[in-house]
């Protein structure tokens, strides 16, 4: 049982605090995956957890071990990273062979270790080659192989698709999954890219300078984002965000214009003021305005059309309110077009204005 | 054809930089090969005529000592050369890798060290090398040229090492390598071209270093080249054409070395700017 804990870990680096009161248990055999912008503490929570970076405040235990001071070679962690970081003077077999050379295991285990970690990763046949004759995917796959063939308790990868063209960026990805399904060995990893940790998470955790914003299944993030900033993170195109205004009557409407709603089925308490969130892909459009501004339909001009494939987006104005649709990419309609949309309430969402909270859906 | 222009330009320059630099030893090797009398002849002969091999051939001759100045520097010079790199190699990756404290204000404070002009050391130097027994040995010599190149030797290395990808080391760290084997087994392999450049420089440095080897070395067997050279009695004038026939004997060595490495130097010296 390798269960990885961090209990209110933070790491301030002078009077910047990277990573605070970081909180959260890691299953064993879970693949837990950092999400989150560019430098909001995810390279310095997994280095923590690595040993390469000391920890200021709150404690680190693994398989019930207290970690903070523990060297990294003992904490059977392995890691990979964004940049490989093989040793360019040695072969792929020397990369590899180095923990266990390291640890004084015996030459002929050893041979036989990295023999079936390179037959796995289909590296045999480059075990004699140095890094630099190998190819990107192929020294990622190195990186990968030096973690494995220490048999650690828990794998950490700093962004390690980061560097791959995108093609195979999508290979490797899948070839993890595969290497995470068959190994089975807990996984912490890091990375800004939101499709890889929705297909790569069991758990997804969101950070937000130096805070966990939420922690939760790729579903749960998606569906019910606990704030402003995680709704605006996952999801492409972001989540669109309207200002809504109580009206004198208990009605709700856009501050730009445009928007009414006689009721919201969230918990607003008093509030005077909300913002809404919907996301591109859950507003319909529908090519007749029929109903007019009621139940969540409204009449809106398409002002711009841009196409991505399968699929197209839609710039939407309902009267002076902006948002985008994500529609079908045949047959959409074009600039100019007066269309309906329907935003359908139970795919609303609402956040408090100053703290930037999901505000509770009423259940009914 | 417009990306051409400032090609020329620059090749240009670097030619011109090039005579100038290499005039010097060009009218110095040219006096070597000329008689007493082109030497001293007004308008002064640029081209040697005759051309005569008799300075070479008297120089080895006449004052055999030439041989022992270069076998002097050649041995204060590697010996400067690896003790400021062992030990430069070793500060350098302390202060620049190992998250000291204060590395910045420390690495300035070893560079304001190195604007003491030696000559200002030198009676101090001179007593304390006295007392020591330290006077006329290479051990002492070495020791202080070390002193003299050792600031530049850290900072080259250090500059050096901040240019290697931190997480190779951090990737020897998990694998659980300590500190000293991951400079051994890491770091020096993979600086070699900053370790041949800092070397070089420090070598020639060494070789031509003037006044410390001349008031350190009182015995004439004792001799590094340069001073040697510049020592070679004459009774009424400048024997011009010893001091310049040992002189290009003297730069034989440093233009050997420097051809072969040629390479790493100018590697070493752009550091960063590749992989
Ligand atoms: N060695 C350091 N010294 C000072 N600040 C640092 C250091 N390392 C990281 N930081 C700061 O800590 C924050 C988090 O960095 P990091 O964990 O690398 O972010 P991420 O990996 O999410 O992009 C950033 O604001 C960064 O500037
Ligand atoms: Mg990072």
């Amino acid at each position: 049982m390798t269960e990885v804990k961090l209990e209110r870990i933070g790491k301030s680096y002078g009077a910047v605090e990277a990573v605070q009161e970081f909180d959260l248990t890691i299953e064993d055999g879970e693949f837990l995956v950092l999400l989150g912008p560019s430098g909001c503490g995810k390279s310095t929570t997994l280095r923590m957890i690595a040993g390469l970076e000391s920890i200021t405040t709150g404690d680190l235990t693994i398989s019930g071990t207290r970690m903070n001071d523990v060297d990294p070679k003992d904490r059977g962690v392995a890691m990979v990273f964004q940049n490989y970081a093989l040793y360019p003077h040695k072969t792929v077999f020397d990369n590899m062979a180095m923990a266990l050379k390291l640890q004084k295991v015996p030459v002929e285990e050893i041979r036989d270790r990295v023999g079936r970690t390179a037959e796995m990763l289909g590296l045999t046949e480059y075990l004699e080659r140095k890094p630099a004759a190998l190819s990107g995917g192929q020294r990622q796959r190195v990186a990968i192989g030096r973690a494995i063939v220490r048999t650690p308790k828990v794998f950490l990868f700093d962004e390690p698709l980061s560097n791959l063209d995108a093609k195979l960026r999508v290979k490797m990805r899948m070839e993890l999954q595969e290497l995470h399904d068959s190994l089975g060995v807990t996984s912490i990893y890091v990375t800004h890219d939101q499709i890889e940790a929705m297909t790569l998470a069991d758990r997804i955790v969101i950070m937000n300078g130096g805070v966990v914003a939420q922690v939760g299944s790729p579903r749960e993030v998606y569906d019910s984002p606990a704030d402003e900033f995680v709704a605006g993170f996952i999801g492409s195109p972001s989540m669109n965000f309207i200002d809504l205004r109580r009206g004198a009557g208990g009605g709700w409407s856009s501050t730009e214009g445009g928007l009414r709603f006689e009721s919201l089925p969230f918990s607003l308490g008093d509030r005077s003021e909300i913002r809404l969130g919907i996301r591109p892909e859950h507003v319909v459009i529908t090519p007749h305005a029929e109903t007019g501004a009621n139940g969540g339909s409204f009449e809106a001009e398409v002002r711009l059309a841009e196409l991505l494939g399968a699929d197209a987006l839609l710039n939407l104005d309902i009267e002076g309110c902006r948002l985008t649709a994500r529609v079908g990419g045949t047959g959409h309609s074009r600039a100019g077009d007066r269309v309906q949309a329907t935003l359908p309430t139970p795919l609303l969402h609402a956040f408090d204005i100053p703290t930037g909270k999901a505000l509770p859906r009423l259940v009914s | 054809m417009t990306r051409n222009r400032p090609r020329i330009g620059l090749y240009t320059l670097a030619i011109i930089a090039s005579v100038i630099s290499f005039l010097p030893i060009i009218w110095l090797i040219l006096t070597s090969i000329k008689t007493t009398a082109g030497i001293y002849a007004w308008p002064p002969q640029y081209l040697p005529a005759p051309v005569t091999f008799q300075n070479y051939i008297d120089i080895f001759t006449k004052s055999p000592e030439l041989l022992l100045y270069v076998l002097n520097s050649l041995i204060v010079g590697l010996g400067t050369t690896i003790v400021s790199l062992s030990l430069g190699g070793m500060a350098g990756y302390a202060l620049s890798r190992l998250g000291m404290r204060r590395a910045g204000v420390l690495m300035v404070f070893i560079l304001a060290v190195s604007m003491f002009p030696p000559v200002s050391l030198l009676p101090s130097l001179f007593q304390t090398f006295l007392n020591l027994g330290l006077l006329n040995t290479y051990t002492g010599l070495i020791i202080a040229h070390t002193g003299l190149f050792l600031p530049f030797s850290v900072w080259m290395l250090a500059s050096y090492f901040a240019t290697l990808p931190k997480e190779i080391e951090e990737a020897a760290r998990m694998d659980g390598m300590g500190f000293f084997r991951i400079f051994w087994s890491i770091v020096i392999p993979l600086s070699w071209p900053g370790f041949v450049a800092t070397g070089l420089i420090v070598f020639i440095h060494s070789w031509n270093e003037f006044p410390l080897a001349l008031v350190l070395m009182t015995q004439n067997a004792m001799r590094t080249a340069p001073v040697g050279i510049s020592l070679y009695p004459g009774e009424y004038a400048f024997p011009w054409e010893t001091i310049s026939t040992a002189t290009v004997i003297a730069i034989v060595p440093i233009l050997v070395i420097t051809a072969i490495f040629q390479k790493q130097i100018v590697g070493g010296l752009t550091a960063g700017t590749g992989k």
